[in-house]
């Protein structure tokens, strides 16, 4: 997979920058450039996806967490199916290298008067095209949509049912959705993407599992219960829409915050516009992403990530979809592998796995009952989700769920083809301590039950230390391949890739 | 890979691969059967694991590990 990698990246990263297409000429077809937030880390992955599916070649920008790539306005639907990206916007204008003003009213100055010189037509019309898609699947959802402004809010603890949901700060990103706010001024930060659309419904089975897609999941405020946006936008005088700007700038030279940027951009944007300003129940989000020098203006097309797509059901330490689908293709998985994820909790990786790669056979297990249950249940709603509605009967999923003990697998010694987990971090399940013990026994059950010479395993951790110390013991079963380096819920961990030596493992399961 | 016992021949016939009804057989065992409940039984000890919605716990006791 690095030489798939490696050629999107050639083909993709090109270092002249690309200015927004021209708009659409007569009869010429609309066309956008999309940017899309991916996992920090997988940029090259989801490169390489979107030239497989999209056969488009994707610039990486120096934001790191975005690649950008151009598609033909009617390839919409697709883009939205892309397994490895969270969130997708429309680019209205790149900036490569653009001259903040030192002056601090200069500066928004120049913010407010660009407004009215980009080119917004072309992306309006892609946003408007977005929108309609969005309206289809909507319309069959009948779910509650009640606790919607909640799931927006920073720590939405409130939400949360369960004895045993961990502290809401440690949860994965949730955005910073106040037009431009930032916690610190001046300092290189890293930006959270999107909203990360958090189930609240713990316990409770989705009513509509179409859980395939950022569209299907509860929209922020569209079309639901203040009308935003509901019904003719392309008609103009219909009704009046309702916008906000967020801004994300990182960087230690702005004399400016993204609070400010975003209130003088906004300013602009409603007088060009005439909308109206709404916080929490808008049409169109603007995006202005500010990076040192690099400026791009964006209008958003997803409202929720699509990374919580596959889970209904989720447990403390859900791994979103997205970084479970980078996972999975570094390991590079072939028809017929064997692909065993041996700490499974909700299942978000052989979720991941048994979708898109089905001619993959997947197995879970968890040694908590808890874990186990919930995994089936998630696989339950995608079995419900592929019913097909005349004959009632539902295609199955190369999928199973076993209750094990990782350190004991019932599996027959160099079976498993691939191994992909995301091992305890010791911070929100079990501790440090243990993962000193459990840490060399999982490697050393794991290196038994791979396949020796073309076997491998794709593994996250955020205990790094301890993760290398058990490895460098393992030298005669496991090498080392790439690591790449990845956020997740603010906790900075590491992906692992190991190719299994050809070296058998001996026979010490005298049990099995 | 994993072993599972049914109405399969014990061990597959020498030349299997071009068996189809065989093949049939072991396809609808492995990915068209779903066992809701149930055992597993390791085919050398005998120990039986027990299968509950769809679910074989296959969780050592103390005494096994």
């Amino acid at each position: 997979n690095m030489a798939e990698a490696e050629a999107a990246g050639d083909a993709g990263v090109a270092p002249a920058p690309a200015p927004a297409p021209a708009p659409a000429e007569q009869g010429a077809e609309l066309a956008a450039v999309i940017g899309a937030t991916v996992p920090t880390g997988f940029e090259l992955t989801a490169a390489a996806e979107v030239q497989e599916k999209l056969g488009s070649a994707s610039r990486i920008s120096r934001d790191r967490g975005k690649i950008y790539f151009e598609v033909p306005a009617r390839g919409l639907p697709q883009v939205h199916r892309l397994r490895s990206v969270d969130n997708l916007f429309v680019v209205v204008q790149e900036f490569k290298d653009y001259q903040f003003k030192e002056n601090k009213e200069d500066a928004l100055k120049d913010l407010e008067d660009l407004v009215k010189k980009l080119p917004w037509t072309d992306p309006l019309k892609v946003w408007e095209l977005n929108n309609s898609l969005k309206k289809k699947k909507t319309k069959r959802k009948k779910h509650n949509l009640q606790s919607t402004a909640s799931k927006e809010k920073l720590n939405d603890n409130g939400e949360e049912e369960g004895t045993d949901q961990k502290d809401a700060s440690e949860q994965e990103d949730c955005a910073q959705n106040a037009a431009g706010v930032e916690p610190a001024s001046g300092q290189d930060t890293e930006k959270t993407q999107g909203v990360a659309s958090r189930n609240g419904e713990e316990e409770e089975e989705e009513e509509d599992n179409e859980q395939s897609d950022a569209k299907d999941e509860l929209q922020a405020g569209s079309g639901s219960e203040t009308k935003a946006g509901d019904g003719k936008t392309s008609d103009g005088e219909a009704k009046v829409l309702k916008f906000r700007v967020t801004c994300n700038r990182a960087g230690d030279k702005h004399s400016f915050t993204s609070n400010e940027a975003a209130r003088y951009f906004g300013g602009a944007v409603q007088e060009h516009f005439q909308w109206k300003a709404d916080m929490t129940n808008f049409d169109v989000e603007v995006l202005l992403n500010i990076h040192n020098n690099e400026v791009v203006v964006g209008i958003a097309l997803t409202e929720e990530s699509l990374h919580r797509r596959n889970i209904t059901h989720f447990g403390p330490t859900t791994l979103r979809s997205t970084l479970a689908y980078g996972m999975l293709r570094l390991c590079d998985p072939q028809p017929t592998d064997i692909i065993v994820d041996p700490m499974c909790g909700t299942g978000a990786i052989p979720i991941e796995g048994a979708t898109e790669w089905p001619s993959c056979y997947h197995i879970a297990g968890d040694n908590n009952p808890q874990a186990v249950k919930r995994a089936a249940n998630n696989i339950c709603s995608l079995l419900k989700k592929n019913e097909n509605k005349e004959s009632s009967t539902s295609l199955g999923i190369p999928l199973d769920i076993i209750q094990w003990d990782i350190c004991n697998l019932p599996l027959r010694t160099g079976s498993v083809d691939i191994i992909v987990t995301d091992m305890p971090f010791g911070k929100r399940i079990g501790s440090k301590k243990k993962n000193w013990d459990l840490y060399p026994a999982c490697l050393m059950e794991m290196g038994r039950i791979c396949t020796p010479g073309t076997g491998r395993a794709v593994l996250l951790t955020q205990d790094k230390k301890c993760f290398a110390k058990a490895l460098s013991r393992m030298g005669h079963i496991w090498r080392k391949g790439q690591t790449v380096w990845v956020n997740v819920g603010g906790l900075h961990a590491a992906v692992y890739l190991l190719k299994r030596t050809w070296e058998r493992a001996e026979e010490k399961r005298s049990f099995w | 890979k994993l072993g599972h016992p049914s109405e399969l021949p014990p061990e597959p016939a020498p030349d299997y691969e071009g068996d189809e009804p065989f093949l049939r057989r072991v396809h609808h065992v492995l990915l068209e059967v779903e066992v809701l409940e149930g055992v597993l039984q390791c085919p050398d000890s005998g120990r039986q694991f027990p299968i509950s919605r769809g679910i074989p716990n296959m969780l050592l006791s103390e005494e096994e590990a």
